[in-house]
Formats: C-alpha cells, structure tokens, sequence
C-alpha cells in the first residue's frame, strides 16, 4: 500500500437548488495506488469526479491537490490547469475527435507544447520520432483494428480516452467506468495497464465503477458513496462484509 | 495581358487567399466568424489612410496594418472566443458593421461616400500594366503561400491541437491543452491574413468607398467554402472559381468572346439572372454533393 495523500477534500458540498447531492466533510485520496469509488446510482460519485476536475463548481469547500509536498488549492482550476500539474480524467461517456485518426490522437496527447506553434510547420517529423517508441508500446500492449486510421468502435474510443490519459504521465488519474463497454480481452489489458502504471511508475488511480468484480480485484481501498456522502471507506474485504453496504447498495 | 485579366486574376487570387484564411478558421479550427469583411476593411482603409494621408512607405505600412489587425483580432478574440458558435458568428457580424459604420460616419479620415485615394502601386514602372501584372503575381505568389500553410498545418502538431479544439474543446483540454489561448492566437494570426490581402486590395481598387465592404464579401467566401467543400484548402481555390472567377467574370467574357450580344433590356436583367443561376447552382451542390465539390469519404464520421 503507498503512503502519503494526493488529494484532500475539506467540506466538499455541492447543492442544485435547495437539493444538495454532495456534502463530504474531510476526505482523502491517493493513500493507495488503485482505489475504487462505489456506490448506487445517483449517489453523486460522477459528481464528486466532475467537481474535483472542475467541470462543475464547488458550492462550497475546498479541494486540494498535494505535489512534491506542496498543498494546491485546485478548487477553481481549469481542466487544462490540472492536467499541467498531474490530475487528468477519463470520461465516463465515450469522447473522441472526430477528425483525428488514433495515431493522430495518441501524437496529440504526446505533443510537447513548445512543438505546438502556429509558425513551426516542420516539426512533424521530429514529433513523430519523440513519440514512435512509446506510441508503438500501447498499440503492441492494446489491439486496434486500424491504428493509422479512425476509431471506429465504442471499445476503441473508450481505449484511446484511457491511454490518452496514461501518456500524460499524470500523478492522479480519475476514472468513470473505464471499461464500461470495453471486451473481456481488452478490459483485463486495462486493468493490467492500469496495475503496472500504479506499480512501476507510482501513478495513483481514482476507479468509479459499477462492476464489483473488478472493484474487489484491482483497488486496495474503496470508498462507498452514498446520499451525496462517503459513508464508509476500508479494505475490499472490509466494504464487502460492510452492513451498510449490503443494505443500500449490494443487497442482503 | 488585359487590364481586365489582370484585375480579374488579381481579385481571384484575393478571394482564394481569404477563402483558405477561412478554412484555417472554420475548418481547421472550428471558428465561425462572419465578420471576414471588417479585418479586410480595417485592413484596406488603414493602408489607404497610412500611404495617402501619411505617405508612408507601402512596405512599411502594409507591416504596419498587419500588426495592427493583429492586435484588433486578438482583444475581440479574447472577449468573444470562449462563447458558442452562435455568438462568434454575431460578434463577428457585429464586429464588421461597426467597421463598415465607422468607414461610412468618419468623413474626416475616410472620405466617406466621397471615397479616398488615390492608392498607387507599390513600385513605379514605366508602364502602368507592368506595375499591375507585377502586383497580380505578388498576390498569386502570396495566395500560394496560404493555400501550402492551409494544406500543411492538418499535419504539423498544431494542426492536430487545433482540429482537437474544433471537435472536442473540453476533452482537448483535459490533455492539458491552453485552448482559449491557442484559439485567441489562431484566430489573430489567420485575421492578419485577412488583413494583408484587405491592404492589398487597395491598390487594386485604387480609390476606396464604404461599399466596397459589405457584408456579401463575407458571404461569397462562405458560400465558395461551402459549396467547394470546407474539409480540403483545395474546395476553397474551387469555391471561389465556381463564383466569384465564374460570375464576375468568367460568364461575361464567355459571353464577349462568343459574341453574343445583349440588347440593353438584357443587360439590366443580367445582374438578376446571374444571381438566379447562382442561387440554382447552390441548390444543386447541396442537393447532390453537400459537403461541397470537393469532399471526401470522411467529415466528422459521416459522408
């Protein structure tokens, strides 16, 4: 198990109306490399994702960021912002470019931002030499039908959202079903890729899913979300025996 | 060569340059802006005032407005590039008739209906058509250069960052991405294109009057993108051979050339009958091809 925080929340509330559909006092995240969010529908897990990628805003509180020991207020960051220092998101509903082929994607999220100039019309070639080894890796690791052609599938797309979030490099990953649509073959890939990161590169991993099976085999800790709040959090083996689990989500 | 080709060669070669800059926009970088005819205005008009009112030296003027266009491109990028398409293409609209307003209401600086000028040739030749058949070669070579920028950029870093942000601003920058940033530069940088070719007309037009920047100039170049195709530069060189080259000039000379006279009656119909066959041809291409002449298999997913 990895020691240290990535992300503290501090009395997190987010509230539609006089509905609140978040409210977590104290939290913390990233003491493991994998760690799993669950919890029934309308919960306010995909919330919790939105609100610590600010796709939405906070109604109240404060959610920070801890890098090389410094303690980062990311309460109002941009997307691009947290991307820079190490927090990226995977999407729960399956985005894509519609006008990039997947090598094109994969160059895109490998492009450093000096290479992305209106005036250097020249650099493709040194992009392409930067990024061949890593970019052949992925295609070598995961199975795409045209690699230099479209994504066509919803598996492929959903895929390339997850590498593309890999190759950022990212201290903290958030991921919204990662493998919700993905075949049997090629959800074992992403977990398996998911365990190496967490292992080998010190990468820590957020998972919100609602396939228990793989929430029990891949996360070390697990957090259950219920009513806007985490009700409990512990050890696969600790959630799984947990009463109140049973009882408001995985039944008696 | 004929004054007549020399001029027309020249303003093709203009209306091919702005309509590759709006590829670069719309195309490439998803940016709706319907206001194309204010930097081409701000661009002839600041031109015309810094070489006749100021006498300053062509080159040094024309770097001037570029500049200058620059700047004004990117504070309205700033305010307006992080709306909807919708309100770019207001703001844009909206951005083109102050322009057009201020060129009309401004007597002092811009001769208003009165027009100014003269705007003479960059260089002095003997003979005038030797300044002129120099002055179209520039243009062709300068078109050139922004239909090859056009064809490159798609597979160059940048282009794919840009392409990224046209179809997916969010998820783009979610890769990290500085999308308003590199949208406001883009957006800039395209308009002072537009902006040269706009200070380059003046010394075709040689005196300027406010009609020369209505609003149909933005919408020739948009409907030449469109019906040429907007996924290929090259659908802008056919768009705007298929209307401005067809129908300012091409059909009339056809026409001349053949020796088919026209009683007078005729000829006060001919502007209606030109935009009626216009208008047909439009109808036809959405019709029968509606991602334009030059389209291709793919565009978003869909033929």
């Amino acid at each position: 198990m990895s020691s240290g925080k990535v992300i503290h929340l501090k009395n997190v509330v987010k509230k539609y109306g006089g509905r609140t559909v978040c409210d977590i006092k104290d939290n913390v995240l990233g003491e493991c490399g994998i760690e799993g969010l669950i919890g029934p529908n309308g919960a306010g897990k995909t919330t919790l994702i939105n609100l610590i990628s600010n796709k939405i805003s906070l109604t109240e509180g404060q959610i920070s960021f801890f890098k090389d020991d410094e303690e980062i207020d990311i309460s109002k960051s941009s997307l691009g912002k947290l991307a820079r220092i190490g927090l990226v998101r995977s999407n729960q509903i399956i985005q894509d470019f519609d006008s990039l082929t997947i090598m094109d994607s994969l160059l895109l999220s490998l492009a450093p931002s000096k290479q992305e100039r209106f005036y250097k019309l020249f650099g493709d070639k040194k992009a392409r030499k930067m990024a061949e080894e890593e970019i052949a890796w992925y295609l070598d690791f995961f199975h795409f039908n045209d690699p230099y052609g479209h994504a066509d599938s919803a598996g492929e797309k959903k895929l390339l959202d997850v590498i593309r979030c890999m190759m950022l490099k990212p201290k903290y990953v958030l991921m919204d079903e990662p493998t919700a649509g993905l075949p049997e073959d090629q959800t074992q890939k992403a977990i398996e890729l998911m365990k190496k990161k967490t292992q080998e590169e010190g990468m820590k991993i957020l998972i919100v899913e609602h396939d228990l099976e793989l929430i029990w085999g891949v996360c070390e800790k697990i957090h259950f979300m219920s009513e806007g709040k985490i009700m409990i959090k512990g050890t696969p083996e600790e959630i799984k025996c947990n009463e109140i689990v049973h009882k408001k989500y995985i039944g008696e | 060569m004929s004054s007549y080709w020399i001029q027309a060669i020249s303003f093709v070669a203009i209306f091919i340059a702005l309509a590759g800059s709006l590829y670069l926009q719309s195309s490439i970088g998803g940016i709706t802006n319907f206001g194309i005819v204010g930097f081409f205005g701000v661009a002839m008009y600041l031109y015309t005032i810094f070489v006749v009112t100021l006498a300053m030296p062509p080159l040094l003027a024309l770097l001037a407005v570029v500049g200058i266009v620059f700047v004004v491109a990117l504070v309205l990028g700033r305010v307006i590039l992080n709306l909807g398409p919708q309100s770019i293409l207001v703001a844009t609209l909206a951005f083109a008739t102050i322009i057009r307003h201020l060129a009309t209401v401004l007597e002092g600086v811009t001769g208003a209906a009165k027009g100014i000028g003269t705007v003479k040739m960059p260089w002095d030749f003997e003979k005038t058509s030797d300044e002129k058949i120099l002055f179209m070669v520039v243009l062709i070579v300068l078109a050139a250069i922004v239909l090859l920028y056009a064809a490159k950029i798609k597979k160059t870093p940048y282009g794919r960052l840009m392409l990224s942000i046209k179809d997916n601003e969010v998820l783009s920058e979610s890769l990290g991405k500085a999308t308003l940033n590199h949208k406001v530069i883009y957006f800039a940088f395209t308009c002072a294109i537009i902006g040269l070719f706009g200070a380059l007309t003046a010394p075709i037009y040689t005196y300027i009057f406010p009609h020369f920047i209505l609003a149909d100039v933005t919408f020739v170049v948009w409907i030449a993108l469109i019906l040429g195709g907007r996924m290929s530069v090259w659908g802008a060189v056919v768009g705007i051979v298929a209307t401005k080259f067809l129908f300012d000039f091409g059909i009339e000379s056809a026409l001349s050339a053949f020796q088919v006279r026209m009683g007078p009656a005729f000829g006060a119909m001919w502007p209606n009958i030109k935009l009626a066959v216009f208008g047909a041809m439009l109808i036809a291409i959405f019709m029968f091809r509606p991602n334009g002449i030059v389209s291709r298999k793919r565009e978003g997913g869909q033929q």
